[in-house]
Protein backbone atom coordinates (compact mmCIF):
# COMPACT_ATOMS: atom_id res chain seq x y z
CA UNK A 1 0.00 0.00 0.00
CA UNK A 2 1.32 3.44 -0.94
CA UNK A 3 2.13 5.93 1.81
CA UNK A 4 -0.62 8.56 2.35
CA UNK A 5 0.21 12.00 0.98
CA UNK A 6 -1.31 13.61 4.07
CA UNK A 7 -1.82 11.96 7.44
CA UNK A 8 -3.59 13.73 10.29
CA UNK A 9 -3.71 12.27 13.79
CA UNK A 10 -5.92 13.61 16.60
CA UNK A 11 -5.51 17.22 15.47
CA UNK A 12 -6.89 20.05 17.60
CA UNK A 13 -6.59 23.73 16.69
CA UNK A 14 -7.51 26.87 18.61
CA UNK A 15 -8.63 30.05 16.90
CA UNK A 16 -9.53 33.32 18.63
CA UNK A 17 -9.31 31.60 22.01
CA UNK A 18 -11.74 28.76 21.27
CA UNK A 19 -11.28 25.21 20.09
CA UNK A 20 -12.19 25.40 16.41
CA UNK A 21 -11.06 21.89 15.44
CA UNK A 22 -11.01 18.98 17.87
CA UNK A 23 -9.51 15.51 17.63
CA UNK A 24 -9.55 15.16 13.85
CA UNK A 25 -7.95 12.07 12.30
CA UNK A 26 -7.87 11.17 8.60
CA UNK A 27 -5.51 10.35 5.73
CA UNK A 28 -5.41 11.21 2.04
CA UNK A 29 -4.41 8.39 -0.30
CA UNK A 30 -2.22 9.33 -3.27
CA UNK A 31 -4.17 10.79 -6.21
CA UNK A 32 -7.43 10.83 -4.28
CA UNK A 33 -9.95 13.71 -4.34
CA UNK A 34 -11.33 14.52 -0.89
CA UNK A 35 -13.99 17.09 -0.05
CA UNK A 36 -14.17 18.80 3.31
CA UNK A 37 -17.79 19.80 3.97
CA UNK A 38 -19.66 21.32 6.87
CA UNK A 39 -21.71 24.37 7.88
CA UNK A 40 -20.26 27.88 8.14
CA UNK A 41 -18.08 28.25 11.22
CA UNK A 42 -17.46 24.50 11.39
CA UNK A 43 -13.68 24.95 11.36
CA UNK A 44 -12.99 23.92 7.75
CA UNK A 45 -10.74 26.88 6.89
CA UNK A 46 -9.00 26.59 10.27
CA UNK A 47 -8.31 22.91 9.65
CA UNK A 48 -6.89 23.64 6.20
CA UNK A 49 -4.79 26.51 7.60
CA UNK A 50 -3.38 24.17 10.26
CA UNK A 51 -2.60 21.49 7.66
CA UNK A 52 -0.69 24.03 5.59
CA UNK A 53 1.19 25.22 8.68
CA UNK A 54 -0.41 28.69 8.60
CA UNK A 55 -1.75 28.52 12.14
CA UNK A 56 -0.21 26.58 15.04
CA UNK A 57 -2.02 23.49 16.29
CA UNK A 58 -2.82 22.83 19.92
CA UNK A 59 -2.18 19.09 19.77
CA UNK A 60 -1.98 16.18 17.38
CA UNK A 61 0.32 15.35 14.48
CA UNK A 62 0.38 16.10 10.77
CA UNK A 63 2.59 14.38 8.22
CA UNK A 64 2.91 15.52 4.62
CA UNK A 65 4.63 13.10 2.25
CA UNK A 66 6.03 11.30 5.26
CA UNK A 67 7.55 14.43 6.81
CA UNK A 68 6.19 15.78 10.10
CA UNK A 69 4.79 19.31 10.00
CA UNK A 70 6.52 21.40 12.69
CA UNK A 71 4.40 22.95 15.42
CA UNK A 72 4.94 26.38 13.85
CA UNK A 73 4.36 25.15 10.32
CA UNK A 74 7.92 24.23 9.36
CA UNK A 75 8.37 21.72 6.55
CA UNK A 76 11.46 20.74 4.56
CA UNK A 77 11.69 22.95 1.47
CA UNK A 78 11.41 19.98 -0.90
CA UNK A 79 8.11 18.95 0.72
CA UNK A 80 6.80 22.53 0.79
CA UNK A 81 7.49 22.75 -2.95
CA UNK A 82 5.09 19.81 -3.47
CA UNK A 83 2.12 21.74 -2.07
CA UNK A 84 -0.19 23.97 -4.10
CA UNK A 85 -3.02 26.06 -2.72
CA UNK A 86 -5.98 27.79 -4.35
CA UNK A 87 -7.44 30.52 -2.09
CA UNK A 88 -10.97 31.86 -2.38
CA UNK A 89 -9.75 35.17 -3.72
CA UNK A 90 -6.78 37.51 -4.11
CA UNK A 91 -6.44 41.07 -2.75
CA UNK A 92 -6.66 42.94 -6.06
CA UNK A 93 -8.21 46.25 -5.05
CA UNK A 94 -7.86 48.78 -7.84
CA UNK A 95 -5.27 48.45 -10.55
CA UNK A 96 -2.68 45.82 -9.59
CA UNK A 97 0.37 46.10 -11.89
CA UNK A 98 1.05 42.38 -12.24
CA UNK A 99 0.42 40.37 -15.40
CA UNK A 100 -1.00 36.87 -15.40
CA UNK A 101 2.29 35.49 -16.78
CA UNK A 102 4.28 37.17 -13.98
CA UNK A 103 1.94 35.77 -11.35
CA UNK A 104 2.08 32.23 -12.74
CA UNK A 105 5.88 32.59 -12.84
CA UNK A 106 5.91 33.07 -9.07
CA UNK A 107 4.31 29.61 -8.84
CA UNK A 108 7.30 28.18 -10.71
CA UNK A 109 9.91 29.60 -8.34
CA UNK A 110 10.83 27.38 -5.37
CA UNK A 111 10.43 28.66 -1.79
CA UNK A 112 13.19 30.89 -0.43
CA UNK A 113 15.09 34.04 -1.40
CA UNK A 114 16.38 34.29 -4.96
CA UNK A 115 17.03 36.93 -7.58
CA UNK A 116 13.95 37.40 -9.80
CA UNK A 117 15.84 36.94 -13.09
CA UNK A 118 17.29 33.55 -12.10
CA UNK A 119 16.18 30.59 -14.26
CA UNK A 120 14.18 32.96 -16.46
CA UNK A 121 14.22 30.81 -19.61
CA UNK A 122 12.87 27.69 -17.87
CA UNK A 123 10.31 29.79 -16.05
CA UNK A 124 9.09 31.34 -19.30
CA UNK A 125 8.65 27.92 -20.96
CA UNK A 126 6.88 26.48 -17.89
CA UNK A 127 4.55 29.50 -17.67
CA UNK A 128 3.56 29.25 -21.35
CA UNK A 129 2.81 25.55 -20.96
CA UNK A 130 0.80 26.12 -17.77
CA UNK A 131 -1.24 28.87 -19.45
CA UNK A 132 -1.91 26.62 -22.42
CA UNK A 133 -2.98 23.67 -20.29
CA UNK A 134 -5.48 25.79 -18.39
CA UNK A 135 -6.87 27.57 -21.46
CA UNK A 136 -5.32 30.87 -20.38
CA UNK A 137 -2.84 31.37 -23.23
CA UNK A 138 -4.57 34.60 -24.31
CA UNK A 139 -4.50 36.00 -20.79
CA UNK A 140 -0.71 36.02 -20.29
CA UNK A 141 -0.24 39.77 -20.75
CA UNK A 142 -3.49 40.80 -19.05
CA UNK A 143 -3.39 42.34 -15.60
CA UNK A 144 -4.47 39.99 -12.84
CA UNK A 145 -6.86 42.71 -11.63
CA UNK A 146 -8.61 42.82 -15.04
CA UNK A 147 -9.76 39.19 -14.99
CA UNK A 148 -13.27 37.89 -14.44
CA UNK A 149 -13.90 35.49 -11.55
CA UNK A 150 -13.80 32.43 -13.79
CA UNK A 151 -10.59 33.54 -15.52
CA UNK A 152 -8.91 34.20 -12.17
CA UNK A 153 -9.74 30.68 -10.96
CA UNK A 154 -8.22 29.18 -14.10
CA UNK A 155 -5.13 31.35 -13.64
CA UNK A 156 -4.85 30.06 -10.07
CA UNK A 157 -4.85 26.52 -11.46
CA UNK A 158 -2.13 27.58 -13.92
CA UNK A 159 -0.16 28.82 -10.89
CA UNK A 160 -0.48 25.32 -9.39
CA UNK A 161 0.32 23.36 -12.54
CA UNK A 162 3.36 25.44 -13.54
CA UNK A 163 5.61 22.96 -11.72
CA UNK A 164 5.01 19.34 -10.68
CA UNK A 165 3.35 19.02 -7.27
CA UNK A 166 1.65 16.29 -5.32
CA UNK A 167 -0.84 17.92 -2.97
CA UNK A 168 -3.43 20.51 -4.04
CA UNK A 169 -5.57 22.24 -1.42
CA UNK A 170 -8.54 24.38 -2.50
CA UNK A 171 -10.45 26.71 -0.18
CA UNK A 172 -13.97 27.03 -1.61
CA UNK A 173 -12.68 27.40 -5.14
CA UNK A 174 -16.26 27.65 -6.45
CA UNK A 175 -16.97 30.80 -4.41
CA UNK A 176 -18.11 33.65 -6.66
CA UNK A 177 -18.46 31.51 -9.80
CA UNK A 178 -21.65 31.25 -11.83
CA UNK A 179 -22.87 27.78 -12.84
CA UNK A 180 -21.14 27.56 -16.27
CA UNK A 181 -17.84 28.91 -14.89
CA UNK A 182 -18.04 26.46 -12.00
CA UNK A 183 -18.68 23.58 -14.37
CA UNK A 184 -15.74 24.66 -16.54
CA UNK A 185 -13.47 24.99 -13.52
CA UNK A 186 -14.45 21.57 -12.14
CA UNK A 187 -13.84 19.91 -15.49
CA UNK A 188 -10.43 21.56 -15.75
CA UNK A 189 -9.55 20.55 -12.18
CA UNK A 190 -10.66 16.97 -12.87
CA UNK A 191 -8.51 16.74 -16.04
CA UNK A 192 -5.45 18.30 -14.41
CA UNK A 193 -5.74 16.05 -11.37
CA UNK A 194 -5.71 13.00 -13.64
CA UNK A 195 -2.78 14.30 -15.69
CA UNK A 196 -0.70 15.53 -12.76
CA UNK A 197 -1.54 12.78 -10.27
CA UNK A 198 -2.53 15.41 -7.72
CA UNK A 199 -3.96 14.44 -4.37
CA UNK A 200 -6.74 16.95 -3.80
CA UNK A 201 -8.29 18.28 -0.60
CA UNK A 202 -11.04 20.82 -1.27
CA UNK A 203 -13.37 22.73 0.99
CA UNK A 204 -16.74 22.83 -0.72
CA UNK A 205 -20.36 23.74 -0.16
CA UNK A 206 -21.37 22.28 -3.52
CA UNK A 207 -22.60 18.87 -2.41
CA UNK A 208 -23.75 17.98 -5.91
CA UNK A 209 -20.22 18.48 -7.24
CA UNK A 210 -18.80 16.54 -4.27
CA UNK A 211 -21.06 13.58 -5.08
CA UNK A 212 -19.99 13.59 -8.71
CA UNK A 213 -16.25 14.24 -8.39
CA UNK A 214 -14.84 13.21 -5.03
CA UNK A 215 -13.66 9.82 -3.77
CA UNK A 216 -13.86 10.70 -0.10
CA UNK A 217 -15.84 13.16 2.03
CA UNK A 218 -14.92 14.53 5.45
CA UNK A 219 -17.88 16.05 7.33
CA UNK A 220 -16.58 18.56 9.84
CA UNK A 221 -18.37 20.45 12.54
CA UNK A 222 -15.50 21.13 14.97
CA UNK A 223 -15.09 17.35 15.17
CA UNK A 224 -15.16 14.94 12.26
CA UNK A 225 -18.84 13.90 12.25
CA UNK A 226 -18.56 11.35 9.46
CA UNK A 227 -16.26 10.36 6.63
CA UNK A 228 -16.14 7.91 3.77
CA UNK A 229 -17.48 7.65 0.25
CA UNK A 230 -19.87 10.39 -0.93
CA UNK A 231 -22.83 7.97 -0.90
CA UNK A 232 -22.15 7.09 2.71
CA UNK A 233 -21.05 10.47 4.07
CA UNK A 234 -23.70 12.50 2.27
CA UNK A 235 -26.67 10.31 3.14
CA UNK A 236 -29.72 12.26 4.35
CA UNK A 237 -29.10 11.01 7.87
CA UNK A 238 -25.45 12.16 7.90
CA UNK A 239 -26.39 15.56 6.45
CA UNK A 240 -29.09 16.01 9.08
CA UNK A 241 -26.52 15.32 11.77
CA UNK A 242 -24.03 17.69 10.18
CA UNK A 243 -26.22 20.62 9.16
CA UNK A 244 -29.25 20.10 11.39
CA UNK A 245 -32.78 18.84 10.72
CA UNK A 246 -33.68 21.70 8.32
CA UNK A 247 -31.21 20.52 5.68
CA UNK A 248 -33.00 19.58 2.46
CA UNK A 249 -30.88 17.96 -0.23
CA UNK A 250 -31.50 18.17 -3.96
CA UNK A 251 -29.72 15.85 -6.32
CA UNK A 252 -28.91 17.18 -9.74
CA UNK A 253 -29.88 14.64 -12.42
CA UNK A 254 -27.77 14.37 -15.54
CA UNK A 255 -29.47 13.18 -18.72
CA UNK A 256 -27.85 12.08 -21.95
CA UNK B 1 20.29 83.00 -20.67
CA UNK B 2 19.83 84.55 -17.27
CA UNK B 3 18.08 81.39 -16.13
CA UNK B 4 20.87 79.21 -17.47
CA UNK B 5 23.43 81.35 -15.66
CA UNK B 6 21.38 81.18 -12.46
CA UNK B 7 21.10 77.41 -12.82
CA UNK B 8 24.85 77.06 -13.38
CA UNK B 9 25.59 79.18 -10.35
CA UNK B 10 23.22 77.09 -8.19
CA UNK B 11 24.72 73.85 -9.44
CA UNK B 12 28.20 75.09 -8.56
CA UNK B 13 27.28 75.33 -4.88
CA UNK B 14 28.44 72.26 -2.88
CA UNK B 15 25.35 72.36 -0.62
CA UNK B 16 23.14 72.27 -3.72
CA UNK B 17 25.11 69.36 -5.18
CA UNK B 18 24.63 67.43 -1.94
CA UNK B 19 20.94 68.37 -1.88
CA UNK B 20 20.45 67.13 -5.45
CA UNK B 21 22.16 63.79 -4.73
CA UNK B 22 20.17 63.58 -1.48
CA UNK B 23 16.93 64.33 -3.28
CA UNK B 24 17.66 61.73 -5.95
CA UNK B 25 18.47 59.06 -3.35
CA UNK B 26 15.63 59.92 -0.95
CA UNK B 27 13.09 60.20 -3.76
CA UNK B 28 14.18 56.86 -5.27
CA UNK B 29 14.09 55.19 -1.87
CA UNK B 30 10.60 56.56 -1.18
CA UNK B 31 9.33 55.43 -4.59
CA UNK B 32 10.93 51.98 -4.21
CA UNK B 33 9.47 51.27 -0.77
CA UNK B 34 6.25 53.08 -1.68
CA UNK B 35 5.59 50.75 -4.62
CA UNK B 36 5.15 47.88 -2.16
CA UNK B 37 3.64 49.95 0.68
CA UNK B 38 0.85 51.31 -1.53
CA UNK B 39 -0.16 47.85 -2.80
CA UNK B 40 -0.08 46.53 0.74
CA UNK B 41 -2.28 49.45 1.86
CA UNK B 42 0.43 50.81 4.17
CA UNK B 43 0.24 54.39 2.87
CA UNK B 44 -1.35 55.63 6.06
CA UNK B 45 1.19 53.66 8.06
CA UNK B 46 4.04 55.71 6.55
CA UNK B 47 2.10 58.86 7.37
CA UNK B 48 1.74 57.75 11.00
CA UNK B 49 5.45 56.93 11.11
CA UNK B 50 6.30 60.38 9.76
CA UNK B 51 4.19 62.17 12.34
CA UNK B 52 5.49 60.03 15.18
CA UNK B 53 9.05 60.92 14.12
CA UNK B 54 8.45 64.39 15.52
CA UNK B 55 8.00 62.77 18.93
CA UNK B 56 11.28 60.89 18.45
CA UNK B 57 13.09 64.09 17.54
CA UNK B 58 11.60 65.86 20.56
CA UNK B 59 12.66 63.04 22.87
CA UNK B 60 16.20 63.42 21.51
CA UNK B 61 16.16 67.19 22.11
CA UNK B 62 14.83 66.79 25.66
CA UNK B 63 17.47 64.16 26.46
CA UNK B 64 20.20 66.29 24.94
CA UNK B 65 21.08 63.62 22.35
CA UNK B 66 21.48 64.28 18.63
CA UNK B 67 17.87 63.79 17.36
CA UNK B 68 19.09 61.92 14.27
CA UNK B 69 20.62 59.23 16.50
CA UNK B 70 17.38 58.82 18.42
CA UNK B 71 15.15 58.84 15.37
CA UNK B 72 16.02 55.48 13.79
CA UNK B 73 15.62 53.30 16.92
CA UNK B 74 12.56 55.33 17.89
CA UNK B 75 10.92 54.82 14.49
CA UNK B 76 11.67 51.08 14.49
CA UNK B 77 10.30 50.54 18.00
CA UNK B 78 7.29 52.72 17.21
CA UNK B 79 6.61 50.80 13.96
CA UNK B 80 6.82 47.44 15.73
CA UNK B 81 4.47 48.59 18.49
CA UNK B 82 1.96 49.93 15.99
CA UNK B 83 2.26 46.71 13.96
CA UNK B 84 1.45 44.66 17.08
CA UNK B 85 -1.43 46.97 17.92
CA UNK B 86 -2.92 46.63 14.43
CA UNK B 87 -2.46 42.83 14.49
CA UNK B 88 -4.13 42.40 17.87
CA UNK B 89 -6.87 45.01 17.78
CA UNK B 90 -10.35 44.43 16.44
CA UNK B 91 -10.58 48.08 15.33
CA UNK B 92 -10.09 49.13 11.68
CA UNK B 93 -6.45 49.86 10.81
CA UNK B 94 -7.05 53.40 9.49
CA UNK B 95 -8.85 54.42 12.70
CA UNK B 96 -6.07 52.96 14.85
CA UNK B 97 -3.34 54.69 12.85
CA UNK B 98 -5.24 57.97 13.08
CA UNK B 99 -5.36 57.65 16.87
CA UNK B 100 -1.65 56.81 17.01
CA UNK B 101 -0.40 59.57 14.75
CA UNK B 102 -2.59 62.38 16.07
CA UNK B 103 -1.76 61.56 19.69
CA UNK B 104 1.97 61.21 19.01
CA UNK B 105 1.90 64.53 17.15
CA UNK B 106 0.10 66.17 20.06
CA UNK B 107 2.59 64.68 22.55
CA UNK B 108 5.48 65.95 20.42
CA UNK B 109 4.09 69.50 20.22
CA UNK B 110 3.51 69.53 24.01
CA UNK B 111 7.05 68.24 24.62
CA UNK B 112 8.49 70.78 22.18
CA UNK B 113 6.81 73.57 24.14
CA UNK B 114 9.02 72.54 27.06
CA UNK B 115 12.12 73.22 24.97
CA UNK B 116 12.93 76.91 25.21
CA UNK B 117 15.06 77.15 22.11
CA UNK B 118 15.65 74.58 19.41
CA UNK B 119 18.25 75.80 16.99
CA UNK B 120 17.00 73.45 14.28
CA UNK B 121 13.68 75.28 14.15
CA UNK B 122 10.19 73.77 13.95
CA UNK B 123 9.94 74.71 10.27
CA UNK B 124 12.83 72.37 9.40
CA UNK B 125 11.27 69.55 11.38
CA UNK B 126 7.95 69.90 9.65
CA UNK B 127 9.09 70.50 6.08
CA UNK B 128 12.67 69.23 6.08
CA UNK B 129 15.95 70.88 5.24
CA UNK B 130 17.43 69.07 2.29
CA UNK B 131 19.89 71.91 1.71
CA UNK B 132 21.47 71.11 5.07
CA UNK B 133 22.14 67.47 4.14
CA UNK B 134 25.72 66.29 4.80
CA UNK B 135 27.95 63.76 3.01
CA UNK B 136 27.48 61.41 5.97
CA UNK B 137 23.69 61.65 5.52
CA UNK B 138 24.15 60.86 1.83
CA UNK B 139 26.26 57.81 2.69
CA UNK B 140 23.57 56.52 5.06
CA UNK B 141 20.74 57.10 2.54
CA UNK B 142 22.79 55.52 -0.28
CA UNK B 143 23.58 52.48 1.87
CA UNK B 144 19.94 52.14 2.81
CA UNK B 145 18.92 52.30 -0.85
CA UNK B 146 21.31 49.43 -1.64
CA UNK B 147 19.99 47.35 1.29
CA UNK B 148 16.38 47.99 0.22
CA UNK B 149 17.16 47.09 -3.41
CA UNK B 150 18.90 43.87 -2.40
CA UNK B 151 16.21 42.77 0.06
CA UNK B 152 13.28 43.58 -2.23
CA UNK B 153 14.94 41.91 -5.24
CA UNK B 154 15.69 38.73 -3.31
CA UNK B 155 12.24 38.59 -1.73
CA UNK B 156 10.18 39.82 -4.70
CA UNK B 157 8.14 36.58 -4.92
CA UNK B 158 7.49 36.65 -1.18
CA UNK B 159 6.48 40.33 -1.22
CA UNK B 160 4.05 39.93 -4.12
CA UNK B 161 2.43 36.73 -2.82
CA UNK B 162 2.15 38.26 0.65
CA UNK B 163 0.39 41.27 -0.85
CA UNK B 164 -2.01 39.11 -2.87
CA UNK B 165 -2.97 36.60 -0.19
CA UNK B 166 -1.13 35.83 3.05
CA UNK B 167 -2.41 32.23 3.16
CA UNK B 168 -1.27 31.60 -0.42
CA UNK B 169 2.14 33.03 0.48
CA UNK B 170 2.39 30.86 3.61
CA UNK B 171 1.35 27.71 1.71
CA UNK B 172 4.06 28.46 -0.87
CA UNK B 173 6.71 28.54 1.86
CA UNK B 174 6.91 32.30 2.39
CA UNK B 175 7.73 33.18 5.99
CA UNK B 176 4.93 35.72 6.08
CA UNK B 177 5.45 37.01 9.62
CA UNK B 178 9.18 37.52 9.09
CA UNK B 179 8.80 39.33 5.76
CA UNK B 180 5.96 41.50 7.04
CA UNK B 181 8.11 42.56 9.98
CA UNK B 182 11.23 43.07 7.85
CA UNK B 183 9.33 45.33 5.46
CA UNK B 184 7.84 47.42 8.25
CA UNK B 185 11.26 47.85 9.90
CA UNK B 186 12.75 48.84 6.53
CA UNK B 187 9.94 51.34 5.94
CA UNK B 188 10.44 52.77 9.43
CA UNK B 189 14.19 53.22 8.88
CA UNK B 190 13.62 54.83 5.47
CA UNK B 191 11.08 57.25 6.96
CA UNK B 192 13.43 58.08 9.85
CA UNK B 193 16.43 58.66 7.59
CA UNK B 194 14.43 60.74 5.10
CA UNK B 195 12.84 63.00 7.73
CA UNK B 196 15.84 65.34 7.80
CA UNK B 197 15.56 65.96 4.08
CA UNK B 198 11.81 65.81 3.62
CA UNK B 199 10.24 66.75 6.94
CA UNK B 200 7.59 65.21 9.12
CA UNK B 201 4.58 66.48 7.18
CA UNK B 202 5.74 65.64 3.67
CA UNK B 203 7.42 62.26 4.12
CA UNK B 204 4.32 60.25 3.23
CA UNK B 205 4.11 62.11 -0.11
CA UNK B 206 7.56 60.71 -0.99
CA UNK B 207 6.29 57.20 -0.30
CA UNK B 208 2.80 57.43 -1.78
CA UNK B 209 2.72 59.82 -4.78
CA UNK B 210 5.45 58.35 -7.05
CA UNK B 211 4.15 54.82 -6.38
CA UNK B 212 0.59 55.81 -7.29
CA UNK B 213 1.81 57.48 -10.49
CA UNK B 214 3.89 54.38 -11.32
CA UNK B 215 0.88 52.16 -10.64
CA UNK B 216 -1.22 54.10 -13.13
CA UNK B 217 1.42 53.85 -15.84
CA UNK B 218 2.77 50.29 -15.51
CA UNK B 219 1.53 46.83 -16.29
CA UNK B 220 4.55 44.69 -15.44
CA UNK B 221 5.61 44.47 -11.82
CA UNK B 222 9.34 45.19 -12.22
CA UNK B 223 8.46 48.15 -14.47
CA UNK B 224 6.10 49.43 -11.79
CA UNK B 225 8.75 49.23 -9.06
CA UNK B 226 11.50 50.80 -11.18
CA UNK B 227 9.23 53.54 -12.58
CA UNK B 228 8.05 54.43 -9.05
CA UNK B 229 11.66 54.77 -7.90
CA UNK B 230 12.64 56.77 -11.00
CA UNK B 231 9.62 59.05 -10.66
CA UNK B 232 10.47 59.59 -7.00
CA UNK B 233 14.09 60.45 -7.77
CA UNK B 234 13.31 62.48 -10.90
CA UNK B 235 10.59 64.58 -9.26
CA UNK B 236 12.93 65.30 -6.35
CA UNK B 237 15.64 66.54 -8.76
CA UNK B 238 13.23 68.77 -10.71
CA UNK B 239 11.62 70.07 -7.53
CA UNK B 240 14.96 70.94 -5.96
CA UNK B 241 16.17 72.75 -9.06
CA UNK B 242 12.87 74.65 -9.17
CA UNK B 243 13.27 75.49 -5.52
CA UNK B 244 16.82 76.74 -6.10
CA UNK B 245 15.77 78.92 -9.03
CA UNK B 246 12.67 80.40 -7.38
CA UNK B 247 13.99 80.54 -3.82
CA UNK B 248 10.89 78.69 -2.59
CA UNK B 249 11.01 75.99 0.16
CA UNK B 250 12.56 72.79 -1.21
CA UNK B 251 10.36 70.08 0.36
CA UNK B 252 7.03 71.57 -0.78
CA UNK B 253 8.50 72.25 -4.26
CA UNK B 254 9.41 68.55 -4.60
CA UNK B 255 5.97 67.42 -3.45
CA UNK B 256 4.28 69.79 -5.91
CA UNK B 257 6.38 68.36 -8.74
CA UNK B 258 5.42 64.85 -7.58
CA UNK B 259 1.78 65.92 -7.60
CA UNK B 260 2.11 67.30 -11.16
CA UNK B 261 3.74 64.00 -12.17
CA UNK B 262 0.80 62.14 -10.67
CA UNK B 263 -1.70 64.33 -12.56
CA UNK B 264 0.16 63.68 -15.82
CA UNK B 265 0.13 59.92 -15.10
CA UNK B 266 -3.59 60.10 -14.35
CA UNK B 267 -4.32 61.93 -17.61
CA UNK B 268 -2.19 59.47 -19.62
CA UNK B 269 -3.84 56.44 -18.02
CA UNK B 270 -7.34 57.87 -18.52
CA UNK B 271 -6.74 58.84 -22.14
CA UNK B 272 -5.29 55.44 -23.09
CA UNK B 273 -8.17 53.72 -21.30
CA UNK B 274 -10.77 55.73 -23.21
CA UNK B 275 -9.24 55.52 -26.67
CA UNK B 276 -11.31 52.84 -28.50
CA UNK B 277 -8.71 52.48 -31.24
CA UNK B 278 -6.02 51.24 -28.90
CA UNK B 279 -7.70 50.02 -25.75
CA UNK B 280 -9.09 46.61 -24.87
CA UNK B 281 -11.84 46.44 -22.23
CA UNK B 282 -9.35 46.56 -19.41
CA UNK B 283 -7.40 49.48 -20.87
CA UNK B 284 -4.16 49.41 -22.79
CA UNK B 285 -0.78 48.93 -21.27
CA UNK B 286 1.44 51.96 -21.07
CA UNK B 287 4.82 50.79 -19.81
CA UNK B 288 6.13 47.31 -20.52
CA UNK B 289 4.61 44.25 -22.28
CA UNK B 290 2.30 43.88 -25.26
CA UNK B 291 -1.27 45.08 -25.82
CA UNK B 292 -4.10 43.81 -23.69
CA UNK B 293 -6.02 40.88 -25.14
CA UNK B 294 -9.81 41.16 -25.39
CA UNK B 295 -11.97 39.42 -22.82
CA UNK B 296 -13.06 36.05 -24.27
CA UNK B 297 -16.48 35.99 -22.56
Amino acid sequence: MRQPVLQVQDLSVERSGRLAVEGVTFALAPESDTALVGPNGAGKSTLVAALLGLVPRRSGAVEILGQPLGIDGQLPRAVRAQIAYVPQTLALQGRFPLTVAEFVGFGFDPPGLRLPWKDQRNRHVAVQQALQRTGCEELGQRLLSELSGGQLKRVLLAFCVVRPRQLLVLDEAQAGLDAPSNEHFQQLLFNLRRQEGWTVLQISHDLDMVRRSCDQVLCLNRRLRCSGSPDHALSPQSLNELYGPHMITYRHQHHG
Amino acid sequence: MADAAALASILAEPFMQRALVGGLLTGSLGGLLGSFAVLRQLSFFSDALGHSALLGITVGILLGINPTLVLIPFAVVFALLVHQLVQRSALPTDALLNIVYSSSLAAAVLALSLVETYRGGIQQLLFGDILGISWVDLGVIGGLLLVALLYLSLSLRAQVLLTLNADLAGAMGVRSGWHRLAFIVLLAVVVAVSIKAVGVLLISAFVVIPACAGRLLSRRFPVYVVSSALLGGGCALVGLLGSGLTNLPSGPCVVMVQFLGFVVALVISQSTRRSPAVAGPGGRQILGGGPAAPEPH
